[in-house]
């Protein structure tokens, strides 16, 4: 998210320079990716969904500087006048829904103090009317909407569920064809349009719009998300659904937005607020022993109170510690790890010694496959071979070269390339494409060894996972497998296990069960001329 | 010019089909399609051609000259084929000596060895867990909910299970290698002290920064019972670790940051041994450079597999070996680890 600067002094009374405050941030809440005069990109987090908000980062910048927030609650945007008819069909999934008639508007363009603050946050102005939503999305974190209300057939909305492949052309002139999982906002006529995702056409705000039905409301975040991915609509006020948004921040947000409106020359002549609007404050009890064990500290108690009063929490002190009451804004505030997060990064990470761990009395794990791989590596190594690391797919140039069954491999149903759309079930093709290349920057002798895992499907269960170990030798020799044969020797394998695969990939007499020469035919599609020699197999039940 | 081209494709056909070696069928596509070959200097008469003439030349030159092409083709597929009928003379030969060559491990072998001995040295010992993976150990135990956005965080390489009778979407490659911790975890024995380095997969384009499959290090700890694990207890680990492979004045710093599996959550940033914390090109003139992501194991996943949250806690630290590596060695391009050029791998 795109912090405009001069917006954010307009909410908080802090006296850093960019830099300073992308340090202060970056070291203390969250994540900075670019900071210049105009605006400091926030980092993305799942869970700080208040700070997709230059409200939220205001608090938390309060928070961190020890200023003050420049803003309060504003009243309950309730009017005594009539009511637009909003009928929800699960308020499950619209748990509020509010709703604003705004008449006598005029479309035009936005003011320059208007144009700069979206223009920091890296949107672009349109006109005042759909600027107004951007802006209060971008100050309050509540998305908002804005229908043409003369569309809008008997100013009647329900919100329910598509039905099965009922279509609707959104905004951006696509038709989408819809399925129940999809929450519509319509009238008594036709879809206005995908609840939080985008608007349809049909009640596109336009020129000539002098009355508007605007909408805030809480959608369900997973019911946004999955309508989102379905229908690859990814937009900034998704986003916002998805981290979950709170009624008093969406109150806060209506009434301002009516204000603004208003300023405008709007009048609001008919307003709907559905849905319970009450707040659940949760209360988490923080032990101060466990506070402290947690962080390796001892972090004095009025320390841990102001930190979190700071940051808008409620703290009630009791013998053990304390009750906790995260503010509204806060949603990510679960358990009381959550709030020792909070203590330790606003007490400073850094203020944190560090303390020797003794772990003597661990369960044992059973080293044998570890130790087993390092030293093979080893041995394989002071034989003489360079140890290579290969993809765990096959290439497209090696299922066709080696004409392999791809129905035998483990399939990826969503490959970024051909080149990993299969995954290996044998590692020495691998060996043999980087054989090739190495010829062909020159090298006349290769001996490569790989130690891996390779896999093959299995019905109903995951694909078998083994360890193998395989070499490839091309000495320059026409009969490289005799010095394959000693190498082999050398390592003192017990029971070699394993086989090569379909024996014409091989040279009809030079192979054996566990090594063979690749077959010339196979070596010339790779445009190798040369004798390769291979060797592969299950490495713990050989060993 | 059509009587030239019917006469070198008489000859021609009659030669190639002769033609006993492959030197032999070499000389031939050189005398058709060399510089000065009959067929190259066909077109070149062209512009003598009336337009009427040009009509019925060219297409038929076009004839000739793939007719040609086949037929090198097949002689070279009859010429090859013919040699692989010897092959059954040759026979398997007793064991011969083993040529001396300089041996080397891969780099990130050497690098693992570095860092498993480290932390051997405290008590920690390898697990290996699935590459291929179901989503409940890669991620919803990891308290990565379905349809959370924070799975966003992961691009994730599906295994296609249409044909294996499994739903879906429940089958992935793993994206990290914590799918361990639930693995190892839901034994239920504790204390646990493990690590991994092993390799994961992405969905990434592949350039010089990213892989769609690189490696990861990973420790995780699960205390004794009633026994705390705490921030300072990872951060002894970490500026051991970087103490370990970067040397003495390596130092570790920790930033909030969310990991789902973790709370408290942190970044570590190591301070940049390159300009020792100056700013320089290496840390984009920071003075310290990210390197890790850890923190205290959320109660969640320790729930999910079974551990009293009340009763045990613990933590984990995990970072990227192929980026420190890189910045170890200045190496340029990611794909090295993965490519098999021995120029590279011959030079560690």
């Amino acid at each position: 998210m795109k912090v405009s600067l001069s917006w954010l002094k307009e909410l908080v009374n802090y006296n850093w320079s960019p830099q300073e405050l992308a340090d202060r941030l970056s070291l203390k809440s969250i994540g900075v990716k670019e900071v210049n005069d105009n605006f400091i990109e926030l980092d993305l987090t799942y869970n700080r969904g208040d700070l997709l908000s230059l409200r939220g980062v205001a608090r938390e910048v309060a928070a961190i500087s020890g200023t003050q927030i420049k803003f309060g609650n504003l009243p309950n945007p309730k009017q005594n006048l009539p009511e637009v008819s909003v009928k929800i069909e699960n308020p499950k999934l619209a748990p509020v829904y509010c709703v604003a008639k705004i008449e006598n508007l005029k479309v035009e363009k936005s003011s320059d103090s208007w144009i700069k603050k979206l223009a920091d946050s890296g949107i672009r102005t349109v006109n005042n009317i759909a600027d107004i939503t951007n802006l209060i999305m971008l100050e309050y974190g509540q998305p908002m909407h804005a229908f043409d209300g003369k569309k809008v057939q008997n100013e009647e909305i329900i919100v329910r569920n598509a039905k099965k492949n009922e279509t609707v052309q959104t905004l951006d002139g696509k038709n989408r064809i819809l399925t129940t999982s999809d929450l519509l906002i319509t009238d008594s006529q036709g879809i206005l349009g995908l609840a939080g995702v985008m608007g349809a056409k049909n009640s596109e705000v336009s020129n000539s719009t002098n009355t508007i039905l605007l909408e805030a409301a809480i959608f369900d975040p997973v019911t946004i998300r999955k309508t989102s991915m379905n229908h690859g609509l990814y937009s900034e006020a998704g986003k916002r659904f998805q981290h979950r948004l709170t009624k008093t921040n969406l109150l806060n947000a209506f009434a301002e937005v009516i204000r603004i409106y208003g300023d405008q020359g709007g009048k609001l002549t008919a307003i709907s607020l559905v849905g319970d609007f009450i707040e659940n404050p949760k209360t988490i009890i923080l032990n101060y022993d466990r506070l402290n064990n947690l962080i390796g500290a001892s972090i004095p108690k009025n320390e841990v109170e102001s930190a979190l009063n700071n940051l808008g929490f409620e703290v009630n002190s009791n013998d053990q510690g304390w009750e906790v009451r995260p503010p509204n804004w806060r949603l990510d505030i679960q358990i009381e790890e959550d709030l020792v997060e909070e203590v330790a990064r606003i007490y400073g990470y850094e203020k944190i010694e560090t303390k020797p761990l003794s772990l003597e009395n661990a369960e044992p794990l059973d080293q044998s496959i570890p130790n087993l791989i390092l030293s093979l590596k080893q041995k394989l190594k002071n034989i003489g071979l360079t140890e290579v690391e290969t993809y765990s797919f096959y290439s497209s140039q090696v299922i066709e070269n080696l004409n392999l069954n791809k129905k035998s491999l483990v399939k990826i149903a969503n490959p970024i390339t051909t080149e990993t759309e299969y995954l290996r079930d044998f590692i020495w093709p691998n060996l043999i494409e980087v054989v090739d290349k190495n010829i062909k920057s020159d090298f006349s002798d290769i001996a490569i060894f790989e130690i891996g895992k390779v896999y093959s499907p299995k019905k109903e269960d995951l694909p078998i996972e083994e360890f193998r170990v395989s070499i490839a030798l091309m000495n320059d020799t026409d009969n490289p497998i005799t010095e394959l044969e000693a190498i082999i020797d050398s390592l003192k394998i017990t029971k070699p296990s394993g086989k090569l695969g379909d024996l014409a990939l091989f040279h009809p007499t030079r192979r054996t069960k566990n090594s063979a020469e690749v077959h010339p035919r196979i070596l010339n599609k790779f445009a190798i001329t040369k004798r390769v020699a291979v060797f592969e197999i299950n490495l713990e039940k050989s060993l | 010019m059509r009587e030239e081209l019917s006469q070198i494709i008489q000859t021609y056909l009659a030669k190639i089909k002769q033609a006993k070696t492959q030197n032999e069928l070499g000389e031939i596509y050189l005398e058709l399609f060399g510089k000065n070959g009959e067929i190259t200097k066909i077109p070149k008469q062209f512009p003598q051609l009336s337009i009427e003439e040009k009509k019925i030349i060219a297409p038929l030159f076009t004839r000739t000259k793939l007719e040609l092409e086949k037929a090198v083709e097949e002689s070279k597929e009859k010429i090859l084929e013919e040699g692989y009928k010897k092959l059954n003379l040759e026979k398997l030969d007793p064991k011969g000596q083993i040529k001396k060559r300089q041996g080397h491990l891969h780099p990130s072998t050497q690098f693992k060895k570095e860092i498993v001995d480290l932390f051997q040295k405290l008590g920690f010992q390898e697990i290996f867990a699935p590459h291929v993976e179901w989503d409940k150990y890669n991620f919803e135990d990891l308290n990565i909910p379905k349809d959370h956005p924070s799975r966003d965080m992961w691009d994730t390489l599906y295994v296609d299970t249409s044909r294996l009778e499994i739903d879906p979407g429940s089958m992935l490659l793993r994206t990290h290698t914590s799918n361990f911790w639930p693995r190892l975890m839901s034994k239920g024995k504790t204390p646990i002290c493990a690590m991994s380095f092993d390799r994961c997969f992405r969905y990434e384009a592949v350039d010089a920064r990213h892989a769609h499959t690189f490696n990861q290090f990973e420790i995780a700890i699960v205390g004794e019972k009633g026994k705390f694990i705490s921030m300072a207890n990872l951060k002894y680990l970490s500026d051991y670790l970087l103490k370990g492979i970067l040397g003495k004045e390596a130092k570790s710093r920790f930033r909030p940051k969310y990991y789902p599996f973790v709370e408290p959550g942190v970044g570590i940033d190591c301070l940049c041994v390159f300009c020792h914390g100056k700013g320089c090109k290496i840390c984009s003139g920071i003075g310290w450079f990210e390197i890790a992501g850890a923190g205290l194991i959320h109660p969640n996943v320790l729930s999910a597999t079974g551990i009293d949250p009340k009763e045990h806690n613990g933590l984990a630290w995990g970072f990227g070996p192929d980026r420190m590596l890189m910045l170890k060695h200045s190496i340029e391009d990611i794909r090295y680890f993965l490519e098999g050029d021995l120029k590279f791998l011959q030079s560690y």
